[in-house]
């Protein structure tokens, strides 16, 4: 008896799909865009170019990089608890079944999130040592 | 989820059955077969498409290898004058431009063309004309730019074309324009190869392949053609404003104007940075990809790799300023750049190790491409290391524009992008030609271009350090680089003898050569199940795929794919077909039809290139009917080819499976391939939005006095009457779906004229506001927006009058209208579009308080 298959292509944006492995480092690129933004435009507007007070460029890039990587964090949390993620070196996450793959997007996404986090401590450094523009 | 099938539970094939198997492939011989003679240019198939793209770009490469050794030559002993200045400048640019535009990203895409499906299991990749239309473009862009240096008007402002050396007409001439208009040419093949990659391998994995068992390259491949997406796109945005400027003579680089230079930079980079990884990851795909075959075991760190790859994918977009550490930037933005700089060397790090570890817990099987592959890896890691000095601002102040720079990326780009190449060509010489390449002449060629590279750049460090600058014509002899020049000179040459060593072996005629084995090297991957001799379907049946390395964890999988016991065995009504299966666990979904041999692309592409070209000579006649020509074949393919309706509702694909033959929304391929490009050109976009805000950013005086600005009325009325236009397609697409074809019909003309009045509020807004593009910078930017979204709508009134027409021919029909979906999803972009507009032309000024 032949089958004919009534599932529809499952929604990219639910549980158990892909948002989750560009969340983390979307999460960067948003804190690093926003800081040279705020960077630059208080840069060309300020009169004095120095930095100081804490609503400043650099300490914008702290609050913000901070905030962003509690969300990480929390994104972090989601992969290992609802995707199954695990922090391994010689991964071999290979079941075929939906599990499996739920897994392997967990690992990957947990993995980022380590990334994401490292690189937006990067970007907040500079800033704790530069004084002015 | 929901309702899956268990593909490991399904029904056993039917027993075996000598006949059976050769009816059916003679049908499929028939329906796959490539045409004959002369006519073979109008095939679309990936192996000839991508063996075609590959040597065009190896032909592309060899040129611009020339020109280099002729710049060497130049340059081997002090005030030398072998070539003229002008000459010179004319070498290095195009040497840059054919490199990075003709080679180094072409031939990512002509690698991932010709062995991508055949990884995925897959008959070929879901657009095949989209393919070759986009190798033709590749190659008559290519021939254009390349060809302009015998008529001694290549361009000559260095392969970033800075400006206003590229827009002040005292110091350009015709060069520029066939570097802006050849290149953007060759970016929209760029753009139609990332959206077959993308498409291919999200939807036409075989079935089974969920994302975790994916190989290594097809993440690669993924990755790359995103990066391309978003690359592309703002160097594209900023071609156009300098193709402006100089065609028209708008105000965007010139400082006089309120134009400023530096947004050409910021433009340029964002796309050159990425670029630089669009051109390494591919090549180090290869690598993952053929390492496993020679350690004999599973990459280390698989996932490790994925890790990497997307990472990279991200931090590169953060890097660009990098490249104008001395432009004069506020020091605290340079710091950010420079964290990223050093950042980005992490997840690079992390695949090398990944390679370093499969190594060394298997014992390598030495081999041609391993030899290679070593020599990449020692040749990348040293340019990485320059690359994280370069990073750093105060040391990048002392080495900018010196020799140490064309070391470094020189290091980086050979060791990143060709010897894995090269390694990847001897490994799957035997998957295109069935024959081996030679050994011997195999060692010889790493050994001469190993040497001979490291002979030549090596130098180039101490050269850089002791003060030459790049891009010079020639130098005194008491500046004391004679000797290493020599140096560098002679291994230039050296390492060109061993490309001619290589260029022989593969060209070599090997008609007598006994062809190779089933899967030559014993590697894993599903390209190597080919059978010998080749045959022109890709997969005699497509599996069923549940291991990462199936040819050796499935070991009796090609018995039964060749005996055609897996899905679509056959192809009863002689059409060429392949299965779509979804993004996350490839569970079949429908199958579809793929455009066989035509030479429509071709006349779309000789048309497109046409219109480029005709362009850079201002024959701005020629140029329209060319254009129109280009509209002519284009449409005819899509009537002819695309969503037609099928002859039955569902198919039997054998094993006891039933599918679909017609997918609409976000099920089809061609929804995808919409989605994607859309998401390019609201990239580009998005680079004239950046434009925007950069000149009021850097400009004191950018937003005019109130009386200069477009009134606030009319922009709103123009804005209503744009979201109209783009309800009525809604709704029109509703309206037929209920079976209203009248009315749907009604809908999607009238459309036409309500958006036509809303753009016209909107140009009214400005010329009564006396805005004039000739003369200042933001006289020119609300232009430029407005000038963006008319040539949507241009493209929006076609593809509406286009499926008006689906609908009274009855192709576009109430249940198959894949056609008016596809506009609907053009039409919420261009809604965007005009939302983001409306707030730069009305709002943004109003909160500034103007």
């Amino acid at each position: 008896m032949p089958k004919t298959p009534h599932y529809d292509a499952p929604s990219v944006m639910d549980q158990g799909s892909i948002w989750i492995l560009v969340a983390a480092p979307s999460i960067w690129a948003a804190h690093f865009l926003v800081s040279y933004w705020v960077a630059a435009v208080y840069c060309a507007k300020s009169t004095t170019g120095a930095l100081g007070g804490l609503m400043e460029p650099r300490w914008i890039a702290v609050w913000l990089g901070l905030a962003c990587i509690a969300v990480i964090a929390w994104l972090g949390v989601i992969a290992v608890r609802r995707y199954g993620g695990v922090f391994v070196i010689f991964e071999e996450i290979t079941e075929s079944s939906e599990r499996g793959r739920d897994k392997f997007i967990g690992h990957v996404a947990l993995l980022l999130c380590v990334l994401s986090v490292v690189a937006i401590v990067f970007t907040i450094i500079p800033g704790l040592v530069f004084n002015e523009c | 989820m929901t309702n899956e099938i268990d593909l490991s539970q399904l029904p056993p094939a039917e027993p075996y059955d000598k006949a059976r198997d050769e009816a059916q492939r003679a049908r499929l011989m028939k329906a796959w077969a490539a045409p004959k003679g002369w006519k073979i240019v109008s095939a679309v198939n990936n192996s000839f498409i991508g063996k075609w793209y590959l040597l065009t770009s190896f032909a592309f490469f060899t040129f611009a290898g020339l020109l280099a050794l002729l710049m060497r030559a130049q340059l081997a002993v002090p005030e030398n004058d072998l070539v003229s200045q002008s000459l010179f400048n004319q070498l290095f640019t195009l040497h840059g431009t054919a490199m990075m535009f003709l080679f180094a990203v072409p031939i990512f895409e002509a690698v991932a063309i010709l062995i991508l499906p055949e990884i995925l299991g897959a008959r070929d990749l879901p657009f095949p004309r989209l393919s070759g239309f986009g190798y033709w473009c590749f190659l008559i862009g290519g021939i254009f730019v390349c060809g302009s240096i015998f008529f001694g008007v290549a361009p000559s402002g260095g392969w970033f074309m800075y400006t206003p050396l590229s827009s002040d007409p005292r110091f350009s001439d015709l060069g520029a324009d066939i570097w802006l208009l050849g290149l953007s040419f060759i970016e929209v093949s760029s753009i139609a190869a990332a959206v077959e990659l993308i498409v291919g391998v999200l939807k036409s994995r075989p079935p089974g392949m969920r994302l975790n068992l994916m190989p290594l390259y097809c993440w690669y491949v993924l990755v790359v053609a995103g990066m391309i997406l978003f690359a592309f796109p703002p160097l594209i945005a900023g071609d156009l404003l300098l193709e402006m400027e100089r065609a028209f003579g708008w105000a965007f680089f010139d400082v006089d104007r309120g134009g400023d230079p530096m947004l050409w930079q910021h433009l340029f980079w964002i796309f050159g940075h990425p670029e630089v990884y669009i051109i390494f990851l591919p090549s180090i795909a290869l690598i993952a990809t053929m390492l496993p075959t020679f350690a004999g075991r599973p990459m280390v760190g698989h996932s490790w790799i994925v890790l990497s790859a997307v990472g990279v994918a991200f931090l590169s977009f953060g890097l660009w300023v990098h490249h104008m550490f001395t432009t004069g930037l506020p020091e605290i933005s340079l710091s950010f750049f420079s964290a990223a700089s050093e950042a980005v060397a992490v997840p690079t790090g992390i695949q090398i190790f990944c390679f370093i570890a499969t190594m060394l817990v298997a014992e390598v099987r030495p081999s041609v491409p391993m030899l290679f592959a070593g020599g990449a890896l020692a040749i990348f890691v040293f340019g990485g290391l320059t690359g994280v000095m370069v990073a750093l601002v105060p040391f990048d102040w002392q080495a900018h524009d010196s020799y140490f720079v064309v070391a470094h990326l020189h290091y980086t780009l050979i060791g990143g992008m060709l010897f894995p190449l090269f390694a990847g060509i001897v490994y799957w010489y035997p998957f295109v030609t069935q024959k081996m390449m030679n050994d011997r002449g195999g060692k010889w060629a790493f050994w001469l271009m190993f040497g001979g590279f490291n002979l030549a750049f090596l130098p180039m460090h101490w050269t850089g350090v002791m003060g030459m600058p790049r891009r010079v014509w020639t130098y005194q002899l008491t500046d004391g680089w004679a000797v290493l020049n020599m140096v560098s000179t002679i291994g230039a040459f050296v390492f060109a003898a061993g490309f001619a060593v290589f260029a022989i072996n593969v060209l070599w005629p090997r008609g007598k050569q006994p062809l190779v084995t089933r899967n030559v090297w014993n590697a894993g991957t599903m390209e190597w199940g080919a059978e010998v001799p080749d045959k022109p379907w890709g997969v005699r049946s497509i599996p069923y795929i549940h291991t990462r390395y199936p040819l050796w964890e499935q070991p009796e999988l090609l018995g039964e794919m060749d005996r055609g016991e897996w899905l679509l065995p056959d192809a009863e009504e002689g059409k060429r077909e392949m299965i779509v299966t979804d993004i996350l666990d490839a569970r079949p979904l429908f199958v579809q039809r793929v455009g066989g041999p035509s030479f429509l692309p071709i006349g779309a592409g000789v048309s497109l290139g046409a219109v480029f070209i005709i362009a850079t000579f201002h024959l701005w006649t020629l140029t329209l009917l060319c254009f129109a020509a280009f509209v002519a074949f284009t449409l005819t393919w899509l009537w002819t080819g695309t969503a037609r309706v099928p002859e039955a509702p569902e198919k039997y694909v054998g094993r006891g499976l039933t599918l679909p033959t017609y997918a609409q929304g976000n099920r089809a391929v061609g929804w995808w391939a919409v989605f994607i490009t859309m998401t390019g050109d609201m990239t580009a976009f998005t680079g004239l939005v950046f434009s925007y805000f950069f000149y009021w950013t850097a400009l004191p005086n950018f937003l005019p006095e109130a009386a200069r600005l477009p009134a606030v009325l009319p922009l709103t009325a123009g804005v209503v009457l744009l979201l109209a236009a783009w309800c009525m397609t809604v709704f029109a697409r509703s309206t037929l779906g209920k079976g209203g074809r009248g009315l749907s019909m009604a809908l999607l003309i009238g459309a036409l004229p309500v958006g036509a009045l809303g753009i016209a509020a909107w140009a009214w807004a400005a010329q009564a506001a006396g805005l004039d593009p000739t003369r200042d910078s933001f006289d020119a930017m609300v232009w430029m927006l407005i000038l963006w979204m008319f040539l949507h709508l241009l493209l929006s009134w076609v593809m509406h009058l286009y499926v008006a027409a689906r609908i009274a021919a009855n192709i576009c029909q109430p249940e198959y209208r894949a056609d008016l979906m596809n506009l609907t999803l053009f039409g919420h972009f261009n809604a965007i579009t005009a939302v983001v507009t409306f707030a730069l032309l009305a709002l943004f000024p109003m909160l500034m308080g103007v």
